[in-house]
């Protein structure tokens, strides 16, 4: 009993094999940290136009335009994964 | 040549392909395709596939990514409507892979219907036998199949002659006679029906490895697999993408420069009108239907590389016999020499076929017997030589020492003169006779002495020499190969109307043949079935195995017929080609389109800058311009469907002339349809 107990893995092991797995969660989280950085910088840049759910809205929507493109570097230079 | 009349006239019964159901299948399947998983890797609808997600976002609420200048209910109907045509969008590209797609696996199914779980009887060590399913027989194992049994796996006949009915996999109801030790008649399909007699049968293929298995997966698509045309045109595509991407992501500072402030929507609108969706949506579909169209003229091709490397195709390497001329050469006429008599030769040439069960040697005993001649001897106590390409002769040794052989003359020479015999002129004037006539002739010698010439009457097959004139002028080049001497070679040549032959052709000629045209740069296309044809089938860029060959040349060739029909080797090249005249026609057309979608698009948005004379098309309103280029846009794709499916109807012609033809119909047409589409849906949607 006490060696099975052993072989099991720590709740930290299990978290990070359950992030190998499940790669998006991980992604769409360092999405919304990175949103963190760019939705004041867009709020700054409009002023008093633009409400602070909209800039964080247009930021999502420049970091999605991005990763778009770096998706499309990736195709262009990996065709054959897709 | 219309390649659709041409199949149903020459194709023989084939297996009914169920197609009930397919647009009932597509239509789900077009759903479960919108699965982002799935949507990713086509890269010009995965823009479209995120540009309706974002649209849909802004129809709730129009001021989403910032304030908006117009009504928000009148914006947000706006952004629905793009949203809905959008979603259309993509989902008429995920139908037309689904209807491609669908059309394969009725053909998988049709094929899988032949496949049956079977008993089979497997040999033991020990001579006994032992009743095991099919699936667990393993390569190598030796199973024995009675009279009525279905063969339960791929294999090679090691005893026994029997009749196999073949329809379920060839179409072709007259059963096939096998054997042992044959190249053609030893190797068995699995799922194909013993009809007479028994068979001794060694397994050549593992469970789930077997013919039919492998045709299922790549007829379905299981392992399908981009071939390097869709890869070099899935980057161009992509290029595009990402440079319309980069423009319409740096315009609205550009707008707001210019006092024009404009929509996400809109902005969106522009990018989706911008990237060639249309290609982009048909691409797959067009090269699944390549792929199928091959799959319906009885061949399998083991990728969709070898359905294109068909169409650029530079040269054709024919066999003669079953490709040019039709199979069976005939004994028509014998010309003895050296002072022997007609029935002298024809006894002789009736005891050197006694052993001979092909159609020429058969052919020759039934003339030699109609002329009266006997055998004086009991055949279970001679000896048959066999034909080989490397002594081109066969013939028989007899118990008292006496050896007759017949062959190709050169041969006969050789063996006469190595038994001290001579060859005399009269024998060359028989030989030259024969093959002034396009005729084959055989020697025929008893010992050292020569005693005449078979004439083995050769016959063009109909139609012939107008398929090489065909595909001389698609600059296909053409070259037969043929075991008969220079001149039967070369009467036979201008008849069927080849461009170059090899006469007095080794097996060994045909992979030198096809290294020589490779080395300068140009991709070959051969036939072949027998174990000697698989380097060859190998090394060539198109190999066609006849369905009949052996397990060697199926393995090594690219394409397997299930007809066995070698002429169809030239139809595979006009499908190739079709397949890539298709692909070019709709990438020009998809391109051409752009020009319209400019015109109605950019004076909507730089309305405030004063380009409004750009609107040429006098379209209503910029609302109504924007949705008059996304429904054309949204609805090209299901329009050409029918002709990504089909194919651009094939013509005879050089590249030049056919690049000259698509730029005239595709892309001029691309330029004006379009114009002429956006104008009358603005007149017809009621959207001031």
């Amino acid at each position: 009993m006490k060696n099975i107990q052993l072989r099991e893995p720590s709740l930290l092991r299990r978290q990070e094999m359950r992030c190998d797995r499940q790669k998006n969660p991980r992604f769409l989280f360092l999405f919304l940290c990175l949103n963190l950085m760019v939705a004041p910088a867009v709020h700054a840049a409009n002023g008093s136009d633009f409400s602070r759910l909209q800039s964080y809205a247009l930021g999502i929507l420049i970091l999605v335009t991005v990763a778009l493109s770096i998706y499309l570097f990736v195709v262009m230079f990996q065709p054959e994964r897709f | 040549m219309n390649i659709q009349t041409k199949r149903r006239s020459d194709r023989k019964h084939t297996p009914k392909v169920q197609m009930a159901g397919l647009y009932t299948r597509a239509v789900r399947d077009a759903f479960s395709k919108l699965d982002p998983r799935i949507a990713v890797r086509n890269p010009v609808m995965f823009l479209v596939w995120v540009g309706t997600v974002v649209t849909a976002l802004v129809t709730l609420d129009p001021n989403l990514f910032g304030p908006v200048n117009e009504q928000p209910n009148q914006q947000r109907l706006l952004n629905g409507l793009i949203t809905v045509i959008l979603f259309f969008t993509v989902w008429f590209a995920n139908f037309a892979e689904a209807v491609a797609e669908g059309r394969g696996k009725a053909q998988a199914d049709s094929l899988r219907a032949t496949r049956s779980d079977t008993m089979a009887r497997k040999v033991l060590p020990d001579g006994s036998t032992q009743s095991v399913p099919s699936t667990a027989l393993r390569r190598g194992e030796q199973v024995q199949v009675r009279v009525g049994e279905i063969i339960p796996a791929d294999g090679e006949v090691v005893s026994g002659i029997a009749s196999v009915d073949e329809s379920a996999i060839t179409g072709e109801s007259a059963p096939v006679l096998k054997q042992p030790g044959t190249d053609i008649a030893s190797s068995v399909t699995g799922g194909t029906r013993v009809i007479s007699d028994e068979l001794l049968i060694r397994i050549t293929a593992d469970p789930g490895q077997g013919f039919i298995d492998r045709m299922i997966a790549l007829v379905e698509g299981a392992e399908r697999r981009k071939t390097p045309n869709e890869i070099a045109l899935t980057v161009l595509l992509t290029v595009l993408t990402q440079v319309f991407l980069i423009v319409v992501a740096t315009l609205p500072p550009l707008s707001q420069y210019v006092n024009s402030p404009t929509t996400i929507a809109i902005l969106i609108s522009l990018l989706v009108a911008l990237i060639p969706t249309t290609i982009g949506g048909l691409l797959s579909a067009i090269g699944i239907a390549g792929m199928d169209r091959v799959a319906q003229f009885n061949v399998i091709a083991t990728s969709g590389r070898a359905v294109e490397a068909c169409g650029d195709v530079n040269t054709l390497v024919l066999d003669k016999t079953g490709t040019i001329t039709l199979g069976n050469r005939l004994a028509d006429e014998l010309l003895p020499v050296h002072g022997h008599s007609l029935d002298d030769l024809a006894t002789v040439a009736l005891a050197s076929s006694i052993f001979d069960e092909t159609p020429e040697g058969r052919s020759i005993a039934q003339l030699a017997e109609k002329l009266g001649a006997k055998i004086d001897f009991d055949p279970d106590t001679a000896e048959g030589i066999e034909f080989s390409a490397r002594t081109r002769m066969s013939g028989i040794n007899l118990p008292d020492g006496i050896e007759i052989r017949k062959g190709a003359v050169e041969a006969i020479k050789g063996f006469v003169r190595s038994r001290g015999g001579i060859a005399t002129p009269e024998l060359d004037a028989a030989y030259e006779r024969v093959s002034k006539l396009g005729g084959t002739p055989l020697a025929v010698c008893q010992g050292n002495e020569v005693f005449g010439v078979i004439y083995l009457k050769d016959i063009v097959k109909p139609g012939i020499k107008e398929r090489f004139d065909q595909l001389r002028r698609m600059g296909v080049h053409t070259i037969m190969l043929t075991g008969d001497n220079r001149i039967t070679a070369s009467v036979i040549a201008q008849e069927a109307g080849v461009d170059d032959f090899i006469a007095e052709a080794t097996p060994e000629d045909k992979i030198d043949v096809i290294r020589q045209e490779q080395a300068q740069g140009k991709l070959v296309a051969m036939t072949g079935d027998g174990t000697n044809d698989a380097p060859a089938l190998a090394q060539a860029n198109v190999g066609l195995a006849m369905n009949s060959g052996t397990q060697a040349a199926k393995e090594a060739a690219n394409m397997v017929d299930l007809d066995s029909d070698p002429t169809k080797l030239i139809d595979l090249v006009t499908i190739g080609k079709q397949l890539l005249i298709t692909r070019g026609a709709l990438t020009t057309f998809s391109l051409a389109n752009d020009i319209a979608k400019y015109f109605a698009i950019i004076p909507t948005i730089f309305s405030a800058a004063g380009i409004g004379s750009l609107n040429i098309m006098g379209l209503k309103s910029p609302q109504s311009a924007i949705l008059s280029a996304l429904i054309y846009n949204a609805l090209i794709i299901p329009a050409l469907i029918p002709l990504a499916l089909q194919g651009v109807a094939f013509r005879p012609l050089t590249a030049d002339q056919l690049l000259r033809r698509n730029i005239l119909i595709y892309g001029l047409g691309g330029v004006i349809a379009p114009f002429l589409a956006i104008k009358l849906i603005d007149l017809i949607i009621p959207f001031a």
